[in-house]
């Protein structure tokens, strides 16, 4: 895969480069600033990218921008955002356009360097690979008449899992279900959410998503 | 008997009874100063004056001994007064004032200096807003002493001891002392009369006598009458003490949290892989769980830096400003929250910092206490002022106790020259406004 790092922690940056080279993939370019990520994302469209939210000359939120507007530019583009933090709005703002392809990780998630790279390859492959806690936190929110409220335990950690991005299969291993049992939860999840139910996995999830992400609660 | 116009002889009677209970109490409250006073002069003068006595010496040398002696009984007197000025006057100011307000329906609103707060430094120190102490309980003790007889009020009702014993005083024992010696007199063979004469003087001033009180509590019983610049700087002075106590409290919870936190894990990790590198040839799988023993206190450690970091500069509010950052709130909060902002760019740094821990704290008050089911947060700026207001359709009787999350953030205000609004009936609905004046950026 050709990848795009921008973060501008030298040592973190030298981190991920390395990280990702030692996967077998090319690191086309390592950015450390908000416009350079930009034009790095543009020029390069690369297959995935890494990018951290907090970059300079602002230090605010540059990162998370630059990957906004180059997924504006080129839809789909597939984008792991990587913070110290994790927020439900940034989260929304990322899902808003229902494309897919988008990862956002706490930073602390590259210790484990396999279940890094798991993630990249989910957002490379058009899927999403949400923070667990982020997750938690989407799945919490208290809402008035709302569909989420209907689904059972089980059904909520299986919704949980595969907003974060995991197949039936990685589901059926971590719940200890065989892998028909989840396929017949997920049917019931589509169906009291009311989504039309069709065989491409990865759109069911970022449908799901989409329908978390996009009904715009707490934003006016 | 024709009747006085709006009375009668009872109510007359009434009306001498109470006069000279009324004196009484009057002269019981400022015979105090006069009570030192007095005994001091004559006891000092009877002893100064007699060092002198049977002094031969020019004239002009005898004066100025007499001179001398004189001041030194002034100063005597002056002493005995200060001595017994801060002892007594509070009581005696405070006794005065509640009969102001039950006869003259005089309601006079003074402060005397709060006893302010003791915290506990992170050097172990006590802070009593003026020194250190080694126990809590000596700094409390200080706070209290220093609060007590550094107050200008104390001074102030000092100064109506004086003047009252100067001028209530003989003015409200006139009928009483008509009533002593008149009894005296008419007790005396061939005075009768004239006693008589008196003892009725003294019942026809008993009604009036007691009213001197109101001029001079008027005058001399309020507030300490401080300009207006003097009262800002004793405002500002507290609103300094308070920020001492606030940053202190908190730069000790920051303390505490990397100590007991991230710190203690680092070591514990330095610890772990010590150990790893020990073990890795010749027991390499222990050596591997070691370490990744290590990498989950990593991770631990992350996540505390991370709460810590949440509670001093909240990321989204460095991020994204005041608005976005309450948005993130209202979508953390366990109850439904909309938020409207009419804020049109990013206000100076601290103010924005200082209403959003305004609001986190409202929304963590409404969660806790409210039973709300909405809670609306709206921001707008106009005239210069930035407005926070948080309504909710609880249960309401939200209160700005001493203590409380609400006094807290009143306390907040006040320091950038905000204010906090409640308007909380019992039963609800709640609406509560922070508003500060600031610049946008």
């Amino acid at each position: 895969m050709r990848i795009v790092v921008a973060e501008d922690l030298f040592l973190l940056r030298d981190g991920l480069v390395r990280l990702v080279e030692a996967y077998g993939h090319t690191v086309v370019a390592a950015v450390d600033t908000g416009p350079d990520t930009l034009d790095a994302l543009v020029s390069h469209r690369p297959d995935a990218a890494i990018v951290d939210v907090r970059l300079p000359p602002t230090f605010s939120d540059e990162g998370l921008q630059a990957a906004l507007s180059a997924r504006r530019a080129i839809p789909g583009l597939p984008v792991l955002i990587l913070s110290q933090h994790v927020e439900q709005l940034y989260a929304r703002e990322l899902l808003a356009d229902g494309h897919g392809g988008i990862g956002y990780q706490l930073k602390d998630r590259v210790l484990d360097a396999g279940q890094f790279m798991d993630a990249v390859h989910r957002v490379a492959d058009g899927g999403t690979a949400l923070d667990p806690t982020v997750v938690a936190k989407l799945l919490g929110r208290p809402n008035r008449a709302d569909p989420l409220a209907t689904l059972t335990e089980r059904e909520r950690s299986v919704l949980a899992l595969m907003a974060e991005g995991l197949s039936n299969t990685a589901i059926a291993n971590q719940l200890f279900l065989s892998e028909g049992s989840i396929s017949k939860y997920t049917t019931t999840i589509f169906a009291k959410l009311g989504l039309a139910n069709d065989d491409d996995t990865n759109r069911r999830v970022r449908a799901v998503l989409a329908y978390l992400g996009a009904d715009g609660h707490g934003d006016q | 008997m024709r009747t006085p116009p709006g009375g009668n002889p009872l109510r007359w009677s009434i009306e001498i009874g109470l006069g000279l209970y009324r004196s009484v109490v009057l002269t019981g409250l400022t015979c105090v100063m006069a009570l030192v006073a007095v005994p001091v002069a004559v006891g000092g003068s009877a002893l100064a004056y007699s060092w002198s006595e049977g002094l031969s010496a020019p004239l002009a040398v005898r004066a100025l001994a007499t001179l001398g002696e004189t001041l030194v009984v002034v100063l005597w007197v002056a002493v005995s007064l200060w001595v017994v000025h801060p002892l007594t006057s509070r009581a005696l100011a405070k006794a005065a004032r509640r009969c102001a307000a039950k006869w003259l329906d005089l309601d006079i609103q003074v402060a005397y200096r709060p006893v302010p707060p003791v915290t506990r430094m992170a050097t172990g120190f006590w802070w009593d807003g003026h020194e250190y102490h080694k126990s809590e309980s000596e700094a409390r003790r200080r706070a209290k002493v220093h609060a007590r007889f550094h107050d200008p009020q104390l001074h102030w009702d000092g100064l109506w001891a004086l003047a009252a014993s100067v001028t209530v005083l003989p003015v409200a024992a006139l009928p009483l002392l008509a009533l002593g010696y008149g009894g005296y007199m008419a007790l005396t063979p061939g005075l009768t009369g004239y006693g008589i004469a008196v003892i009725l003087a003294g019942l026809a001033g008993a009604p009036f006598a007691w009213r001197i009180l109101g001029p001079l509590a008027r005058r001399f019983l309020g507030p300490v009458p401080s300009t207006r610049l003097g009262r800002r700087v004793e405002e500002l002075e507290a609103i300094r003490a308070d920020l001492t106590q606030t940053q202190a409290a908190e730069l000790e919870r920051i303390e505490r949290g990397l100590h007991d936190g991230a710190q203690a894990r680092l070591v514990a990790m330095g610890m772990s892989m010590g150990a790893a590198e020990q073990l890795v040839d010749t027991n390499p799988e222990a050596a591997k769980a070691i370490l990744a023993e290590a990498r989950a206190t990593s991770a631990t450690a992350l996540a505390e830096l991370r709460s810590l970091v949440r509670g001093i500069n909240p990321p989204v509010l460095a991020e994204r400003g005041l608005v976005d950052a309450v948005r993130a709130l209202a979508l953390d909060a366990s109850v439904v929250v909309d938020v409207l902002s009419q804020v049109p760019a990013r206000p100076e740094r601290p103010v924005e910092s200082a209403v959003y821990f305004s609001v986190a704290e409202l929304l963590a008050n409404v969660a806790k206490h409210s039973r709300a089911e909405r809670v609306k947060v709206e921001l707008s700026y106009a005239a210069r002022t930035l407005t926070a207001t948080v309504s909710d359709d609880g249960i309401g009787g939200a209160a700005a106790s001493t203590g409380s999350g609400l006094s807290g953030i009143e306390r907040r205000m006040t320091a950038f020259g905000g204010r906090l609004e409640i308007e909380s009936p019992a039963g609800g609905p709640t609406r509560i406004t922070v508003a500060v004046p600031c610049e946008l950026s």
